[in-house]
């Protein structure tokens, strides 16, 4: 390893840790879409495969650091991971304690990624053996997880007779595309259809708006009123295993760990399972509180770290939600990443470890420190200057110019055909999993259809 | 309802603000931030010279672009209160 490379796997790492901090605390955002597309111009701009996975580690590391900032100050969810943990912050806003709120779910977040890097590098070598079988039934794999994924949802059988006519709007799009000669034959347009996945339901709600009678039923708001508490200056570099107490350590740990093991779970579901499981049986809310949100940002960090770093190690397939959903570019995103030519092949294994390590360690001890420290100021700066509509704006321009680079003009209209479809499925509660692996399925499932 | 009550209550409807992503956003900002974010990326990436890569980072500092000027004439749509932290 040369330092050339050291300095840009660092410098790609901080600027990551940077961008994520101030988008983490930025209310509502989506994980998949703040970091999917940011990730997928990386790659397809000719970043180095390395350094890529280091920006990965250290974004996502800090989206998880702060987005849980908002929730403790203003009782906002900073991202879909963070809002089962909304309850339980509320209960230490209430009494008044904020700070402490913030601390103790940062520090949750560092103790699972300092468990999750090490154990996910172990469990992933150990699965490698068995990568390559995995891998060779990943179409059976991806229907199989979208017909589980479709009954798991509360609307079970509009989910599943939603599955072969979403696999034909894809596929038929694409062959659309072949056969007006929008792309070559040899190519399959992938990454603006991700995307029009996972900006549906906000193209739903942007062209309801045009719907006159749909607009003037909408409920009106004047502003958003958040509400921030002043709180307490802390001193020096704060340790986390000093903000938390021997149990809050212990059950953090212990979550860390399954939250690594369930890699191929849902992420936010293992967080609402495993924080209530750990934190029932505590009389005093405020302990309870606070061991709920420790071990729930303990489990998403994990979660979110053996979800990515598993699958792209031990099969080069993006089999779980995480690497499906905010990891997508690195398994796929033509010409540079594809299935038979990804990070999984391109990087050895110490590679992976020092792009990971590297990642982490600067995100934990620039975000840590920043969030733990300046969390009144960061917030008070986002939400005083930084418009709900630029960010809007800004993901909304990602995704029209990614899908004209895909195949053209046309493909701006297929994207927004793509997104009002995985809009409407999304809002009859059919979530981005069904959609995500149908994506994937969708030529195996066609080829099947036809005897 | 005669023509002009209804413009009336358009008016007033425009100047509210609806929630879009667990935030409240103003319509007319919104069209607005869209309509300059695309326009900076795809100038940018239909600017830029033969060359995927480069048209791509052109394309990106155009969103940058677009977004440091929404950010600048678009306010956000939220209200800020501090409360002390012992009552």
């Amino acid at each position: 390893m040369d330092i050339t490379l050291l300095m840009e796997l660092i410098a790609v790492s901080i600027f990551g840790a940077v961008l994520y901090t101030i988008i983490g605390i930025a209310p509502g955002t989506d994980e998949t879409a703040v970091l999917m597309p940011v990730t997928l111009i990386l790659v397809l701009s000719g970043m180095q495969p390395i350094s890529v996975l280091a920006f990965f580690i250290s974004s996502i590391v800090a989206k998880k650091l702060t987005d849980s900032i908002p929730v403790a100050i203003a009782g906002i969810p900073g991202g879909v991971m963070s809002a089962p943990m909304v309850e339980h912050a509320m209960v230490l806003k209430s009494h008044g304690m904020p700070d402490v709120s913030i601390r103790k779910m940062a520090s949750g977040s560092v103790i699972g990624t300092i468990i999750a890097v090490p154990l996910s590098l172990i469990l992933a070598n150990l699965l490698i053996p068995f990568g390559d079988t995995i891998a060779g039934y990943s179409n059976q794999i991806f229907f199989g997880g979208a017909v589980f994924l479709a009954l798991m949802t509360k609307n079970r059988w509009l989910a599943l007779i939603s599955i072969v006519p979403f696999a034909l709007l894809i596929q038929g799009l694409r062959h659309l595309y072949w056969g007006v000669g929008a792309v070559p034959e040899d190519t399959t347009v992938f990454t603006s259809f991700f995307l029009g996945i996972t900006v549906g339901p906000i193209i739903l709600k942007l062209l309801e708006l045009l719907n006159k009678e749909i607009r003037s039923n909408l409920p009106r708001k004047e502003s958003n009123n958040i509400i921030l508490k002043k709180q307490k200056k802390m001193k020096g570099f704060p340790n986390p295993f000093k903000i938390l107490d021997k149990k809050e350590t212990i059950s953090s740990a212990f979550a860390s760990v399954l939250g690594v093991f369930t890699f191929f779970m849902s992420p936010a579901g293992m967080t609402i399972f495993l924080g209530e499981v750990l934190s029932s049986r505590i009389k005093d809310p405020i302990k309870r509180a606070t061991r709920a949100i420790s071990s729930m940002d303990g489990v998403t960090n994990a979660g979110y770290i053996s979800g990515i770093l598993i699958p792209i190690i031990a099969i080069g397939v993006p089999l779980s939600p995480t690497a499906l959903g905010p990891g997508m570019a690195l398994f796929n995103a033509p010409p540079v990443f594809t299935e038979d030519h990804n990070l999984h092949h391109i990087l050895s294994m110490s590679d992976f470890v020092i792009a990971t390590v590297i990642g982490a360690v600067i995100a934990i001890s620039l975000t840590y420190f920043v969030t733990v420290k300046y969390s009144q100021e960061i917030c008070t700066f986002v939400f005083k200057y930084i418009p709900h509509e630029a960010l809007l704006g800004v993901f909304l321009a990602l995704v029209i110019m990614l899908a004209y680079m895909d195949a053209g003009l046309i493909n701006i209209g297929g994207v927004l055909l793509i997104g009002l479809v995985a809009g409407i499925l999304h809002r009859w509660g059919i979530n981005y999993g069904v959609q995500f692996m149908v994506l994937y399925a969708a030529p195996w499932i066609v080829g099947n259809l036809v005897l | 309802m005669d023509k002009s009550a209804e413009m009336e209550k358009e008016d007033r409807q425009q100047a509210n603000n609806i929630e879009v992503w667990e935030d409240v956003v103003n319509i007319k900002d919104l069209i607005l931030s869209i309509f300059l974010c695309t326009a900076t990326a795809m100038g940018g990436y239909l600017i830029a010279p033969d060359n995927p890569q480069k048209s791509l980072i052109y394309g990106l500092i155009g969103v940058v672009v677009g977004f440091v000027i929404c950010s600048i004439i678009i306010k956000p749509k939220r209200t800020l209160r501090f409360e002390d932290e012992e009552k």
